[in-house]
């Protein structure tokens, strides 16, 4: 229970339907950062008071050492790598559906539950019914065995709905703005953050096209491909010279150099495969394979050779250490993180 | 709404409320200008300076006024030029946090939080410049010996220059639960530097002052136009002072009136409630209420209690946030699960008698509803 509406609803829900529950706050980082308090303690308050109003017991479970060693640790060497991972998806592969799980398991419950929206269909994940809210990109890494012992309570519900049915039971909290995945990414920039850990590294932006310099940056590994904003060009911020704006598409971790262009059509940019690792492939036989690039992206059809995703219209090519997931009809297969 | 938790926050008593609103817009000229309407501002807030002081048996020049108890508190550490502190072990993070920066060393309290006065006389060594003990503490209400503590110190002082040795020695209290509740009197407490706090005795937020003795020497909190005897730059807070000197005018006016209403209010919350142990037995303030109810989350209390309208606490409100477990109660000897069933009541200007009988009963449902979730 994270103190926010869908997990709140979520437990409500359970203990309708007559299970045991046990609400458990889940305390994964608490830490604040430049222009931004954790909320961590407020959010525990908001869970444990849903919890006392429902009458379930409430606990905390501390994971901060295990969420910084598995998610901090494992995203600041891909940023560091030049990649640009993604913390939800790590959380619930490494905290949420494995540690979180096998303690839940091992004290003896038969199901994990949470506010996620995602089904899961004959012991298969598959999108939520609400689909502007689906969380299954955030899901796709996480083990069959948790899949098997995991109820999502609102699976079948669309947001208005989950915020009514809190309303009418008392559970919304008017004070509170929905909580966005881990504390920190939602509120404060990733570049705020990595400054935190990273020191930073005075570099040059060059135009692809030119090698000419037309900017300086503060270290290459704050940059993400595609990204616009934030770019010291020519004196100004994201300064627009000739009615386009710059936007980085290419960096030399080696060098510190950020490549920028504003050719929107840049082969660097459009490409029609895309190369994977580690990939997780539920199900050999796919009849219709969809791809999802980001959470809550387009459906775009692909198909699977090996480890290249071959894709007949070019796609914007999404920066490496995001994932590519795979869906066949509402079933998510698995999915790949992008090289 | 029946509040039970004055001791986190007050509601600015009404005339104080009164007194300060021309100060915000019809007479809101600085201080420091130079044109009669402002010089009468100026006037007006070194009179209600006055007034503080007053209460205390000080002078308007003794006192810094700062933004709260907190700046107080960490104003009053500055008298630390070398050498160490001690603190109880009670103390207020406010203090405590302040402390921990200054090589601090607690002093153990007993079971009813009182201090060992044996224990500080061991920790009173040469490098010792400061000893920070509250007159009442937060948590628990507990009032402290401090012209017991005062003449301890005025002994080691008079030890120190029989040996030459040149270093102070200051006794600072941080009176912000006190002061409405007590008679407060520096030169009776002996003490050289005291905190005060504006919203703990009904009035705004955001004030508070240091009593500071002429013996004591302090480092600027900040610099600038040389305000507040040049301890504290930064215009004058003048709404905020004359609703603070108002609400100590009332507050004092009214000390023993209220004192009687909450001790008979206490009684029948002590006779009315069920199945509880009274924590805080002795040497407590008359609005103090800390209950044990061993094996419930007394957390969980505060939520059920809500429903109801009424307020409580389960310890300083900053603690109660974090999860973290009350320092105070662990200092006090109480075992994880009795600080975990500890629930704190504190009196105020806001309650009556019908209150408190409907406030005992809604407790104790709330008590009978969570034992019965087994």
């Amino acid at each position: 229970m994270s103190g926010g509406v869908d997990s709140s609803v979520s437990a409500m829900l359970l203990k309708q339907q007559g299970y045991d529950v046990t609400g458990v706050y889940m305390k994964n980082w608490s830490k604040d950062l430049p222009g931004m308090k954790c909320p961590w303690a407020e959010d525990l308050a908001d869970a444990k008071r849903v919890a006392v109003k429902l009458g379930i017991d409430f606990e905390v479970w501390d994971f901060e050492k295990e969420y910084f060693e598995r998610v901090v640790e494992y995203m600041l060497s891909e940023f560091k790598a030049g990649n640009t991972p993604n913390p939800d998806i790590m959380c619930n592969q490494e905290i949420k559906f494995k540690l979180f799980f096998e303690k839940a398991m091992e004290r003896g419950a038969d199901f994990i539950a949470t506010g996620h929206y995602a089904r899961i269909i004959d012991g298969k994940l598959a999108r939520a019914v609400d689909e502007k809210k689906d969380q299954t990109y955030f899901l796709y890494r996480i083990s069959d065995e948790a899949i098997s012992h995991t109820i999502f309570p609102i699976d079948e519900m669309l947001k208005p709905d989950v915020k009514k049915l809190a309303e009418e039971n008392g559970l919304h909290n008017a004070y509170k703005k929905e909580s966005m995945g881990v504390c920190f990414v939602g509120e404060v920039g990733m570049k705020d953050f990595l400054k935190e850990y990273i020191d930073i590294q005075p570099g040059e932006i060059r135009e692809v096209e030119t090698e000419k310099v037309v900017g300086h940056h503060e270290g290459a590994v704050f940059y993400t491909i595609g990204q616009r904003h934030g770019l010291y060009i020519s004196g100004n911020v994201g300064e627009v010279n000739s009615g386009l704006p710059y936007y980085v598409v290419k960096k030399d971790l080696e060098k510190n150099i950020v490549y920028v262009s504003r050719n929107l059509d840049s082969n660097l940019v459009w490409v029609n495969e895309l190369e994977l690792k580690d990939i997780i492939l539920k199900d050999k036989k796919i009849n219709n394979l969809t791809v999802r690039l980001r959470h809550l992206g387009e459906l775009i059809p692909a198909t699977l050779e090996g480890d290249t995703l071959k894709f007949e219209n070019k796609i914007k090519r999404p920066a490496a250490g995001q994932s590519a997931v795979f869906y066949d009809g509402e079933i998510c297969l698995g999915g790949g993180i992008i090289l | 709404m029946i509040y039970l938790d004055h001791a986190a926050a007050t509601p600015v008593n009404k005339k104080a409320l009164e007194a300060m609103r021309p100060y915000f817009d019809e007479d809101f000229f600085n201080p420091s200008a130079a044109y009669l309407p402002a010089k009468k501002v100026a006037h007006e807030y070194e009179e209600a300076k006055g007034v503080i002081a007053h209460a205390i048996g000080a002078k308007a020049n003794d006192l810094v006024i700062t933004a709260g108890a907190t700046e107080a508190n960490n104003l009053a550490f500055s008298a630390v030029l070398d050498g160490r502190v001690l603190y109880l072990a009670t103390e207020h993070d406010s203090v405590r946090k302040v402390a921990e920066q200054y090589s601090g060393e607690a002093i153990e309290v007993d079971k009813n939080g009182r201090i060992d006065l044996n224990d500080l006389k061991a920790k009173i060594t040469d490098d010792v410049i400061l000893i920070s003990v509250a007159l009442a503490n937060n948590e628990l209400g507990t009032i402290q010996p401090l012209s017991e503590i005062a003449s301890l110190i005025r002994e080691v002082r008079l030890n120190r220059l029989s040996r030459g040795v040149k270093r102070p020695l200051y006794l600072h209290s941080d009176a912000s639960q006190a002061m409405n509740l007590l008679n407060v009197n520096v030169a009776r407490l002996g003490v050289d530097l005291l905190t005060l706090n504006s919203a703990k005795v009904y009035g705004p937020k955001g004030v508070g002052a240091l009593y500071v003795s002429h013996d004591v020497k302090l480092k600027p909190a900040s610099y600038g136009g040389g305000q507040e005897q040049g301890l504290r730059s930064g215009t004058e807070n003048v709404p905020g002072v004359i609703g603070f000197a108002k609400a100590v005018e009332e507050a004092t006016k009214h000390l023993n009136g209220n004192r009687k209403k909450y001790a008979e209010l206490k009684k029948i919350l002590l006779s009315e409630l069920k199945d509880y142990e009274l924590v805080n037995k002795k040497h407590s303030l008359d609005n103090f209420i800390v209950l044990c109810y061993n094996g419930i989350d007394a957390e969980r209390l505060i939520f059920l209690l809500e429903d109801k309208g009424v307020y409580v606490s389960t310890g300083a409100a900053c603690a109660a946030n974090k999860g973290a477990k009350s320092h105070v109660l662990a200092a006090i000897g109480l075992s994880d699960s009795e600080i975990n069933g500890s629930l704190r009541l504190t009196l105020g200007e806001t309650n009556d008698e019908e209150q408190i009988h409907e406030a005992a009963r809604l407790i104790n449902e709330a008590v009978t509803l969570e034992k019965s979730r087994g």
